[in-house]
């Protein structure tokens, strides 16, 4: 058995079924050991695309996603990939292959210095330099990449020790790492639960990632006390419970905004203040202890002092620290704010509001379909006005925005779960940006639905041009977009285009019902601005909001 | 405000690399180091001077994190400390 033969092998102990990515000279001995090795491999577009897949596919089921690519730029495209796992904390592995070790270091055809870029983009990187370490290091690659906070390793792996003899290695057993709970801690949290007047949950990416949605479920269940979320987070929390408040943040809603601003313990779980969420941070929950749960040690007072912090694993902490809480007034309060500022979908004329047409589609898809998002607008609207109850049937580049990730992350999810309607929400920005993975599509047959909601334009940044920068749309408008049905049939999707309300319904179920992928190219006004939106450096009580 | 900072870590070629790294996108600017490694334990220490207006756990819990490194102590922090280099 040789190396490559032996990541096969590896990977399969890992319960690895599935791979995504792109051969090149570098990376052939794997790619040799894959073509009969037994385990699936999809050929994507684009290094970048085998990344976001692997993410996707990572995402919808919990699982560690696997991508690989070649030496040089195979690698160099794999980074956005790498850096947008790392902000959302997704367990991934890529497997890179590497000029032989004796040219190393001499300028070789296809060489860069892989192992150097990926230390600001990884959470841990190897470089396999024999064929002894090959089986350690694979394994180290996995536990680093799923155990406590999550995140991408990348192996690079030179020629030679591909094609060079293996050697064995035993796979040792992971000891569940648990690790006893604070008591003190645990009694002073449940005295801060019990003793606040108006708590609120501020819920982030963590406890999807944690596997404690059903932990955090029944903490609600049982304390009742409201809850906004982040991105990251949405489908935690159902999204029908009387005290959830929906996203908070930038784009978050009023009632979770003004929420925060008016609690008195604020308990972050598995959240990181991140900026897009907490606005002016001095004034972000002003009159409130924070207590926060996070399993990452250097999350704790990175951006906000707390009162109470445990790093615990949330599926231990959450049901040890519920509390008997008092709070009927502040439910009250909530509840009315929820009501008094619930999204209105009433809007005039026939031109498509996109939020009551994701509304729509949230209404009649199918109970476990994947949303996956691209980024901008449309990504916003769907957090916004879309619903799902699981956090891995939401799928959205959180922390790093890549736009392109949308269409990549679904084939990823499709392949994932091939029973389950995937659909990729894309904008005519970001679908242009991974538009070769309408390939991967037609080459697997994959029935990824894509809703393309087009404005002509970089609506996000048009946006802020409007309001910040005087309406001058510096390379904004993309009138000179292709025709994308035509785009799409190219690749044998078929798809349709609608402009007006009234097809909107008829539209849906087709793409609802396609068999196959299907594309509905929604054409909106570029006039739509995401509303309500809390301006760069203001506090979360000062957002401003549509006028019309 | 400086601070000193003892570290011990699993030698690896790219060690040095990973820490100085994390120090200036944490906000920290190196003013001395001296890294040795001994024969034996194949473990790197590390010295390290660093200044910054930020919290020095900040940087010391990033530091924590980087897969290899066994032991971080923050020896000093003040106005103004000598360097060891």
């Amino acid at each position: 058995m040789n190396g490559a033969h032996f990541v096969v092998q590896a990977l399969k102990e890992q319960n690895i079924t599935q791979v995504f990515g792109y051969p090149g000279g570098a990376i052939m001995p794997l790619y040799d050991a894959l073509f009969d090795g037994g385990v699936e491999h999809l050929l994507c577009r684009h290094e970048q695309g085998a990344a976001m897949a692997a993410i996707g596919y990572a995402r919808a089921t919990g699982k560690v996603g696997v991508c690989i690519a070649t030496s040089g730029p195979g690698a160099t495209n794999l980074i956005t990939g790498l850096a947008d796992a790392l902000l959302d904390s997704i367990p991934i592995i890529a497997i890179t292959g590497q000029v032989p070790t004796h040219l190393i270091g001499t300028d070789a055809f296809q060489e860069v210095d892989v192992l150097g870029l990926s230390l600001a983009c990884t959470k841990h990187s190897f470089m396999v330099q024999s064929a002894e370490e090959l089986g350690p290091i694979i394994e180290q690659a996995f536990e680093i990449a799923t155990t406590g906070r999550p995140g991408p390793v990348l192996i690079d792996i030179p020629k030679d020790i591909q094609v060079g003899p293996s050697v064995a290695h035993a796979l040792a057993k992971l000891v569940n790492s648990d690790k006893q709970l604070n008591s003190k801690r645990i009694e002073q949290a449940k005295s801060m639960i019990e003793s606040a007047k108006q708590p609120l949950l501020y819920i982030g990416g963590g406890v999807g990632m944690a596997n404690a949605v059903e932990e955090l479920r029944d903490f609600i269940q049982e304390t009742k006390i409201p809850s906004v979320c982040t991105l990251k987070a949405i489908g935690c929390v159902p999204h029908h419970s009387p005290y959830f408040m929906g996203m908070v943040g930038m784009h978050g809603s009023k009632a979770s905004n003004l929420a925060i601003q008016e609690c008195d313990l604020l308990i972050a779980v598995g959240a990181r203040f991140d900026d897009r969420v907490t606005g002016k941070l001095d004034e972000f929950a002003p009159n409130a202890k924070v207590i926060h749960l996070d399993i990452d040690a250097a999350e704790i007072d990175k951006l906000r002092q707390v009162t109470l912090s445990m790093t615990d694993n949330l599926k231990q902490v959450l049901p040890a620290i519920k509390a008997k809480t008092n709070i009927a007034p502040w439910q009250k309060q909530v509840a009315k704010m929820k009501i008094d500022y619930a999204n209105r979908y009433d809007h005039p004329g026939e031109p498509i509001f996109a939020p009551a047409l994701l509304r729509k589609l949230a209404e009649i898809m199918p109970t476990d379909t994947v949303i996956c998002s691209d980024v901008g607008q449309h990504q916003m609207w769907v957090a916004q006005h879309m619903f799902v109850d699981r956090p891995e049937n939401h799928i959205s580049s959180s922390g790093l925005g890549t736009m392109g990730f949308g269409v990549p992350a679904a084939v990823g999810a499709q392949v994932a779960r091939p029973n389950d309607t995937v659909i990729a929400v894309s904008g005519d920005g970001s679908f242009m940006m991974n538009v070769q993975e309408l390939g991967t599509i037609k080459r697997k047959q994959l029935p990824v639905k894509i809703l393309l909601i087009d404005n002509q334009r970089l609506g996000m940044v048009r946006q802020w041009q409007e309001l910040f920068f005087n309406g001058r749309y510096s390379e904004t408008i993309l009138t000179d977009n292709p025709d994308f049905v035509t785009l799409a049939s190219a690749f044998d999707i078929p798809g349709e285009t609608i402009v007006t309300k009234s097809q909107i319904d008829q539209a849906l179920q087709r793409l609802l019902k396609s068999e196959g992928p299907y594309l509905l190219h929604v054409s909106i006004s570029e006039e739509e601005n995401v509303w309500p939106l809390v301006p760069p450096g203001a506090a979360n009580d000062q957002m401003m909001e549509s006028v019309g | 405000m400086k601070s000193l900072l003892i570290i011990e870590a699993k030698k690896s070629p790219e060690f040095l690399e990973r820490l100085l790294r994390v120090c200036r996108h944490r906000g920290f600017t190196v003013d001395s180091i001296n890294a040795e490694t001994g024969s034996v334990k194949q473990v790197s220490h590390i010295t390290l001077t660093v200044c910054s207006e930020r919290d020095i756990s900040l940087l010391t819990k990033q530091i924590e994190k980087i897969v290899g490194v066994l032991q971080v102590a923050t020896l000093q922090q003040e106005q103004n400390i000598k360097a060891t280099a």
